[in-house]
């Protein structure tokens, strides 16, 4: 299962794997305070793609990435596209 | 699987970052939701589902409780910003990038 080694890389492939397939995209974050790492994932259960990093610039990144998709799925017209 | 309102989910989501300081992990899982709410019925039965759109779940677990929520468009602003907040305010257990100094509170001192 690949790790994506860049964030521009990873929210590129992800944004563009949700728009493909809304209904069967999930994405899932993993937080381990105790070993202080976080990883991120975006799945259609056939294409995986996953982000890990112990960077706390990275948590506004993930953050922000889950925001956007959260309210593409909410809204209503497909394709609209906000900029942050 | 509790579903909660979108506030108590985000108290519970809270009490579970709190609970894994130590030990374990938080897993947030994020989903289109299109509203139904029986499983997909075999071929040859109508569905029965009026489909939504503009909805997503949300789902929490530390391994052992799980949480879940339903946002939909009214309620996306508040929650997201509420929850951007929460993710920032606990996920601080990463390290800081510093290029000057090396990191000197990871240092124990003996």
């Amino acid at each position: 299962m690949p790790y994506y080694q860049t964030w521009e890389e990873f929210a590129r492939a992800a944004e563009k794997l949700y728009l493909t397939a809304p209904m069967k995209v999930r994405v899932v974050i993993k937080y381990r305070h105790c070993d202080g790492n976080l990883r991120i994932k975006v799945t259609d259960d056939a294409v995986c793609l996953q982000y890990k990093t112990d960077q706390a610039q990275d948590v506004k990144k993930i953050e922000k990435l889950h925001g956007k998709l959260m309210r593409l799925m909410v809204s209503k017209e497909s394709g609209a596209m906000e900029t942050d | 699987m509790v579903l909660l309102e979108n506030d108590s989910f985000l108290t519970e989501l809270t009490r579970l970052f709190q609970k894994c300081r130590t030990t374990g992990s938080v897993a947030i899982t994020l989903k289109k939701y299109d509203g139904r709410t029986k499983p997909v019925p075999r071929k040859g039965h109508p569905e029965s589902y009026e489909p939504a759109d503009n909805k997503c779940l949300l789902r929490a677990s530390d391994g052992k409780k799980k949480i879940s929520t339903v946002v939909s468009t009214k309620e996306v602003i508040k929650f997201q910003m509420a929850y951007s907040n929460l993710l920032r305010a606990h996920m601080d257990g990463l390290k800081k990038k510093d290029k000057k100094s090396k990191s000197k509170k990871t240092k124990a001192t003996q």
